[in-house]
């Protein structure tokens, strides 16, 4: 059999996480890599070699290579990005500067807002018009748009973005321009707005195809050089890019529009918390990973993390909506908080105890990282309250001054006007409101309710929260899988390929042209599958999903609905009001119902992506590492609790809560009242009787 | 017996009274059919005690509603004191002077019990799409011309809806599915904030909120009041001219008196209520004040009634800023966005680095209103409302803004959406070069709208349009922004009146550049090199002296 081997190449800001996965056994091994900022790829062909090395293989058994990276995000936070041009309609040239005119903050007379990324002397305009339906009102005239470009390319731009309004009813003009511009300047990198997100709405639009511009030069030499790189290192397989949406794809199209790769790792993440959750047979779950300095959550229903259409990239300020450069295409819905270890206490303004989002990162870091950081910061309290185990800080790797921790906290307390022990938990318990608070926002904003999820923890602190935030929000199941760390790298193991296509198809639901939209869905499939095609997955086990974006006349925002066969006003008519109802609880009386796109998204899966998992255990009859003090809020103090070792566990025991689970990236805290029992992949799921 | 809270408690029982009503919003902005709601938050939730005292607002609130909302709750309390109240009721008003200023802002209110008390109301006031009456624009000279009172009444008794009402409702509006949508969606709201407060209320044990309001609001007002003491005491005065009505500007003037930890405000000698929509209704000139000063003194403290206890506010009946009935006010904000400005200069006096110069504020909008051919020998009337902003003001920091919707916070509709939605052609949107006052800081730019009818009926048009007259004033040395300009046809046209558009005719909105800050020969080079190459600045000169 030939090179059956998966590999995970996951590149973030500090490091780059690898997993060689054998999809016919399971068995996966971690290796963590220092990321290099420079030349990205250079850390993860090294990490490569590490991870090949520990696990005893040869490059030549790895059938399949998997990558996401923070690269392109990077790009545009730190606008590092290509010399890029934009060309729209006569009249426009000005709309991605003039924005959404709203700001991101009400009180700051200071405020800045995100700069667009062509500066006002390289957006150009053409002549050429289209009404709203897509007809031609002034013809295109592509030898003055043509000088307009070749004065761009003079003056050094190497990438081109073309957004005409009304071009995602008609791509005509901009099929046509860019033709043009492709023969004439054949070193110039084009991308048009029809082809990167033909929705309506001109300044989100350009917005978009504006970004993919900005990064596709880099992500060209980028992957070639990674492509080029791992087979010449030996490894026979084929190089899948992870996509914003949750699915993979393959290099070519990931060239095509980079801007789809923009929120590649958190959708792996999101990936790995429906796949862990699949694997428990937990159909919702509330994905919630918590790392240094912020916490993300995201939402799996019936097995598949949630899908928006739209998010905001290289924001201003980082929690705060509106303050980013808007990006049209399918991602995986992701909350962000400021809630991380790092996060620092402090007494606010108010004399309240205020948690975050202020962070204080890995310099100085916590108090009890001994760096000369003297504020408290939540893994001082997770430590003060025994959730945290002084002498196995990442494994052993890492020494803790709990000194400096108990003076930082003793410092709060003072503050505050509190006792000490009670400075600790209230750091720990207003971190965990922060999060839950945004959890159930985010629930509610979907119709549901937050009993009916289970929430799976990952990242270095999720473990250790997960817990105590169920407990607020009223979930009683928590799911901790193994290596928390790797978990959006194993996410990308187990992806399908997918292709998520849109098309305006703005009609009134009464007298709707169905055999038009039939023909729209269809010519989607085609386009979805010749994507498809080269990423070698298995057509034949696809899964087509036929959604509609869909409002009542007189609103602004749509609701996506699933589309019901065969499509007839009644049946839509059905479907839609019953997706508002889950959202809203009630259809207001006698309104009128009207498309406003055709989305399509297929995935299919990849040859390779096993439904097994085994970390590396080692069962044996000592997994009881010891016995430590904890505090638990119901019993009011601190008490004598189990500490394990989870990779000595053997699968299917059970152990009752309180209980401490012990592993080198995190630690997984259950209270008392709670059955914990070991999953065949490793993971522990934590149930309150 | 009174119960205390300690620093963590009272941030746990604070962080989730804040998730509750921004839960509220979300379900609001998700379910709203008004343009105004969805995109541009102009809407507010908040939660009071029983006394119609607010503990917590939705975060993203305009500007607006500080302030409105609560005295709105005890309005009603006045019209249906406690025992004349019971769970399952619904309280509705759009009064203007028990509002927030103009009709189409529509509150609703729900009390609260608990063990048979009432405890709390939970209150949201809404932009509707449509109230009746003439199309927004300065031009109605009574209220009663601006479209449907509603005077405070119970929508909901006990659970049981007034049908009455809303046959009345629905029959003087011109979208009332939307309108009775945009109700509902309220009235989802208030649901979802009773039942988490009740939740939360159970799991904290508390019987009321008196204790915890008590603790929560004067917390504010001691953070208000420490930030006051900080300024020096003293008399402030300023005064601003706004367009007004054309043939007559207005004058605006304020005395800001600073004593200890308190700051009382006086429009004594602003000029009188006119007989056009922009009259300034006093709750709207309150909210825009407290503004003003939070934005200088606090911008990060919570808005609850403890944070305006320390600032009183008088205007003279009878003036533009406290007009009284039947005075107009659908287009407030042609005046009341004047207000925080009127602040600044106040203050301005004593803490330049806190403020900016002036805006291209008031925002500016066009109304328009006509009747679709149905095809079927009849009319389908529709209206729409679309929004444009003017540069901020430079600040001792940076630049203003260009095109940024300020004090309030209404996004302009897209050009796409916009033409799908109403039988126009956009010629363009774009930059207005050397709008922006020059200075060290420059102000941002305003921008230009050129739009031509393709209607075959007649459209009839109106606008929000200001500083056509007096231009955003530039501060510390800095010089003012280009004025505003309207025209039809290619002529300049006085903005405050209605117009008929025919097919072709074409409107140009130019809207205001901020004022600039600091002297314009101190600018950066490199500033004023960046300025020439985008041809945001056309002319160099003007960083000579």
């Amino acid at each position: 059999m030939s090179a059956p081997l998966s590999l995970g190449i996951d590149i973030g800001g500090t490091f780059t996480d690898l997993v060689i996965h054998d999809p016919r056994t399971g068995r996966a091994v971690i290796w963590k890599e220092s990321t290099t900022p420079d030349d990205p790829a250079r850390g993860a062909l090294l990490g490569t070699q590490r991870v090949l090395e520990k696990a005893g293989v040869k490059p030549e058994q790895v059938g399949r290579v998997v990558h996401a990276t923070t690269l392109f995000t990077n790009a545009l936070i730190e606008r590092k990005g290509a010399r890029t041009g934009l060309l729209t309609t006569a009249g426009f040239a000005d709309a991605l500067e003039i924005a959404r005119e709203r700001k991101y903050e009400l009180y700051d007379l200071f405020i800045e807002m995100p700069k667009p990324l062509v500066p006002r002397p390289w957006r150009r305009e053409a002549r050429e018009r289209l009404a709203a339906d897509g007809s031609v009102e002034v013809p295109l005239d592509v030898d003055a748009a043509l000088r307009e470009v070749a004065e761009l390319v003079e003056q050094g731009i190497e990438s081109l973005a073309i957004c005409f309004l009304h071009s995602y009813a008609n791509p005509a003009h901009e099929r046509a321009i860019g033709a043009a511009v492709a023969e004439r300047f054949q070193n110039l990198s084009i991308s048009l707005s029809c082809d990167v997100a033909p929705e309506i709405r001109e300044y989100q639009r350009a917005s978009t195809t504006v970004a993919n511009a900005y990064i596709r030069p880099l992500a060209e030499v980028y992957l070639e050089r990674l492509e080029h790189a791992l087979s010449s290192s030996g490894i026979p397989g084929g190089l899948f890019l992870m996509l914003s949406n949750g699915g993979l794809t393959h290099v070519s199209e990931a060239k095509r529009t980079p801007v789809q790769l923009l929120e590649s790792g958190p959708a792996a993440g999101a990936l790995a918390g429906a796949w862990f959750g699949r694997n428990a047979g937990l159909q919702r779950v509330l994905a919630f990973d918590m790392g240094g300095t912020t916490a993300k959550l995201a939402l799996v229903d019936d097995g598949e993390p949630l899908v928006a259409y739209g998010f905001e990239a290289a924001r201003e300020k980082r929690f705060l909506r509106g303050s980013g450069l808007p990006i049209m295409i399918a991602t995986v819905e992701l909350i962000e908080i400021g809630a991380g270890g790092g996060s620092i206490a402090r007494r606010s303004d108010l004399g309240t105890l205020q948690v975050g989002p202020e962070s204080s990162g890995a310099q100085p870091g916590p108090a009890c990282y001994g760096r000369g950081g003297t504020e408290a910061t939540v893994t001082d309290a997770d430590l003060a309250l025994g959730y945290l185990n002084a002498d196995f800080f990442l494994g052993g790797a890492m020494k803790i001054d709990r000194a400096a921790t108990e003076a930082a906290l003793g410092g709060l307390a003072v503050a505050l006007d509190v006792e000490r022990d009670r400075a600790g938990f209230g750091v720990h318990d207003v971190v965990n409101e922060n999060m839950a608070g945004a959890a159930r926002v985010a629930i509610a904003e979907r119709g549901r309710i937050p009993a009916e999820y289970a929430l799976l923890a990952t990242g270095g602190a999720g473990p250790v929260h997960a817990w105590n935030v169920a407990r607020k929000l009223g979930v009683t199941r928590v799911v901790c899988p193994p290596g928390a760390g790797a978990g959006s790298t194993i996410g990308m193991l187990m992806a399908p390929a997918r292709v998520d296509r849109v098309a305006s198809f703005s009609t009134a639901l009464a007298g709707a042209d169905f055999d038009r939209a039939e023909a729209v869905f269809a010519a989607q499939e085609k386009e979805s599958l010749e994507v498809l095609r080269p990423t070698g997955a298995d057509a034949s086990g696809r899964v087509v999903r036929r959604l509609a974006d869909m409002r009542y006349i007189g609103q602004g925002s749509e609701v996506t609905v699933a589309m019901p066969s065969p499509l007839t006003e009644a049946s839509v008519r059905t479907a839609f009001e019953a997706a508002y109802k889950a959202l809203f609880a009630r259809t207001p009386p006698g309104a009128a119902i009207q498309f406003v796109a055709l989305r399509l998204s297929v995935s299919a899966p990849m040859p390779g992506a096993g439904g097994k998992l085994e970390l590396l255990r080692h069962p044996s009859s000592q997994a009881l590492k010891g016995i430590r003090p904890v505090f638990f809020a119901d019993a009011g103090k601190m008490l004598p609790t189990n500490v394990y070792d989870r990779y000595a566990l053997e699968a299917g025991v059970t152990v009752q809560g309180p209980a401490v689970f012990e592993e080198d990236e995190s630690t997984f805290i259950v209270g008392p009242g709670a059955t914990a029992r070991l999953l065949p992949d490793g993971s522990i799921l934590a149930e309150v009787v | 017996m009174s119960r205390t809270f300690d620093a963590i408690e009272l941030e746990l029982l604070w962080r989730r009274l804040i998730s509750l009503v921004d839960e509220a919003a979300a379900a609001m902005v998700r379910t709203s059919f008004s343009t105004l709601v969805r995109e541009s938050y102009d809407f507010s939730c908040v939660v009071t005690d029983a006394s119609g005292q607010s503990l917590v607002q939705a975060s993203e609130s305009i500007p607006s509603f500080i302030g409105t909302l609560p005295e709105t709750v005890k309005h009603f309390l006045h019209f249906f004191p406690p025992d004349q109240l019971a769970p399952g009721d619904v309280l509705i008003t759009n009064d203007i002077w028990l509002g927030t200023g103009h009709l189409p802002d529509v509150t609703l209110a729900k009390p609260i019990f608990r063990g048979g008390k009432l405890i709390a109301f939970s209150a949201t006031t809404a932009h509707a799409p449509d109230i009746g009456g003439k199309i927004r624009s300065p031009e109605p000279r009574e209220v009663f011309e601006e479209g449907l009172q509603i005077p405070p009444m119970k929508m909901i008794a006990a659970g049981k809806t007034d049908e009455t009402l809303v046959a009345i409702i629905r029959k003087n509006v011109r979208t009332p599915d939307q309108i009775m949508g945009d109700l509902y969606a309220q009235i989802v709201a208030l649901d979802l904030m009773e039942d988490r407060l009740l939740v939360l209320m159970e799991n904290y044990g508390l019987p009321d909120l008196t204790d915890l309001a008590r603790e929560i609001q004067g917390r504010c007002e001691t953070a208000m009041r420490a930030a006051i003491r900080e300024l020096p005491d003293g008399t402030y005065h300023s005064e601003l001219k706004t367009d007004g009505i054309m043939e007559t500007p207005i004058t605006l003037k304020l005395k800001l008196t600073i004593r200890g930890d308190e700051i009382e405000m006086d429009f004594a000698g602003t000029d009188a209520q006119v007989d056009r929509a922009i009259n300034c209704a006093l709750c709207y000139t309150n909210a825009m004040a407290m503004y003003g000063v939070k934005v200088c003194t606090s911008p990060n403290l919570p808005n609850n009634e403890g944070a305006w206890r320390p600032i009183t506010l008088k205007a003279p009946p009878g003036c533009i800023v406290n007009p009284q009935f039947p005075a107009p006010g659908g287009s407030r904000m042609l005046i009341g966005h004047y207000v925080p400005m009127l602040v600044f200069g106040c203050l301005g006096q004593i803490v330049p680095e806190r403020v900016m110069a002036a805006c291209g504020s008031p925002m500016w909008g066009m109304n328009q209103s006509g009747v679709r051919d149905d095809g079927k020998g009849g009319g389908r009337p529709y209206a729409n409302m679309f929004f444009y902003n003017g540069g901020m003001g430079g600040n001792t920091q940076r630049d203003g803004v260009t095109c940024l919707s300020w004090p309030s916070n209404v996004s302009s509709t897209s050009i796409e959406i916009s033409e799908h939605i109403a039988p126009l052609r956009f010629h363009h949107k774009k930059l207005r070069p050397d709008s922006g006052g020059p200075g060290r800081h420059r102000g941002g730019l305003g921008q230009e709208i050129l739009i031509e009818s393709r209607s075959d009926t007649p459209i009839a048009v109106s606008f929000l349009a200001e500083r056509t007259i007096f231009p955003a004033f530039g501060i510390e040395g800095g010089r003012d922004g280009a004025p505003g300009e309207l025209k039809i046809n290619g002529v300049k046209t006085d903005p405050k009146k209605q117009y008929v558009l025919n097919k072709g005719d074409t409107v140009s909105l130019g809207t205001p550049g901020g004022g600039g800050h600091g002297d314009p020969r101190q600018r950066d080079p490199a500033a004023r090199a960046a300025d020439l190459t985008a041809g945001y600045v056309t002319d160099a000169t003007v960083y000579r002296g």
